[in-house]
């Protein structure tokens, strides 16, 4: 599933602040790579803080993160 | 999931699942993944210095997360942490490290091999602040509002229904508690060869 389906999904059962922060650069597959999710449950009376929330997650990189800058 | 999947299809994923978690309790993580494991995937993925420094190698050895949730927020000492799909269970000792004695971590796994082996390597750190048990992601088995945190690493990608896990996440979470999750992402279109390829479930 996308980063931007699973964001969705978050928000669909009542997350906020939910967000992709980050690919974790550990990859299982060529299409595959791992993401750091968060979100928060509403305390009630809270307003939804939508703002925080992330519809499209940032681009993946666009390398393979395990090759460091200068390996082979 | 895709909607194209058969009942078979959705059998044959489960057995694999399965299986591989079958395989990681009975010999350990080598082989298994395609990424880093063990010490060297926890220190890649910059886990708190002082859980490195203090935790047996054996305990690092079980690691096969696919990122760093304590890297979103800080868990604080005494948070109730629900750690879903536990496996080996070293998350779940990170989180009863960090929020110490007067804390509570539950460890839930689906494969009941998995659990043992959590329980194994509980003996090896004696905390008193972690229990481990079977049960489901779609169905968890605990009241409302139990948890202050929830925390999972490579899990909800592997779940059939992972709107409904992440009701029940929601449901049992404390207002205001946060959910610090990893998980593997699409991050490229599958080849149309490769779409819906049982073997994707569980790479």
């Amino acid at each position: 599933m996308p980063g931007k389906d699973f964001l969705a999904l978050m928000l669909k059962v009542g997350f906020h602040r939910v967000a992709l922060r980050s690919y974790t650069g550990f990859k299982s597959s060529p299409y595959t790579e791992g993401a750091l999710f968060y979100g928060e449950k509403l305390i009630p009376g809270q307003a939804r803080d939508d703002v925080a929330s992330q519809a499209e997650p940032p681009a993946a990189p666009l390398t393979d993160p395990a090759c460091k800058p200068g390996g082979t | 999931m895709s909607p194209e999947m058969t009942e078979t299809e959705i059998q044959k994923v489960r057995q694999g699942i399965k299986a591989k978690y079958d395989r990681v309790a009975a010999a350990g993580t080598g082989g298994c993944f395609q990424y880093p494991t063990g010490k060297a995937g926890m220190e890649l993925q910059g886990y708190p210095p002082e859980v490195l420094k203090v935790f047996p190698p054996e305990v690092m050895a079980a690691f096969c997360g696919v990122g760093n949730p304590f890297s979103l927020e800080p868990l604080t000492p005494g948070d109730a942490v629900l750690d879903i799909g536990c496996g080996a269970g070293v998350d779940s000792l990170v989180a009863a490290h960090l929020v110490g004695a007067g804390g509570r971590v539950v460890g839930l796994d689906v494969t009941p091999a998995m659990v043992e082996s959590a329980r194994a390597l509980l003996s090896r750190l004696g905390l008193g602040n972690v229990t481990f048990q079977v049960g489901e992601a779609e169905a968890l088995p605990f009241p409302d509002a139990s948890f202050d945190a929830v925390i999972s690493n490579g899990v909800f990608n592997l779940t059939f229904d992972k709107e409904k896990a992440l009701e029940e996440t929601h449901r049992v979470m404390k207002p205001g508690g946060r959910l610090m999750l990893a998980d593997m992402v699409l991050v490229a279109a599958l080849p149309p060869d490769q779409a819906g390829k049982v073997e994707n479930w569980f790479q």
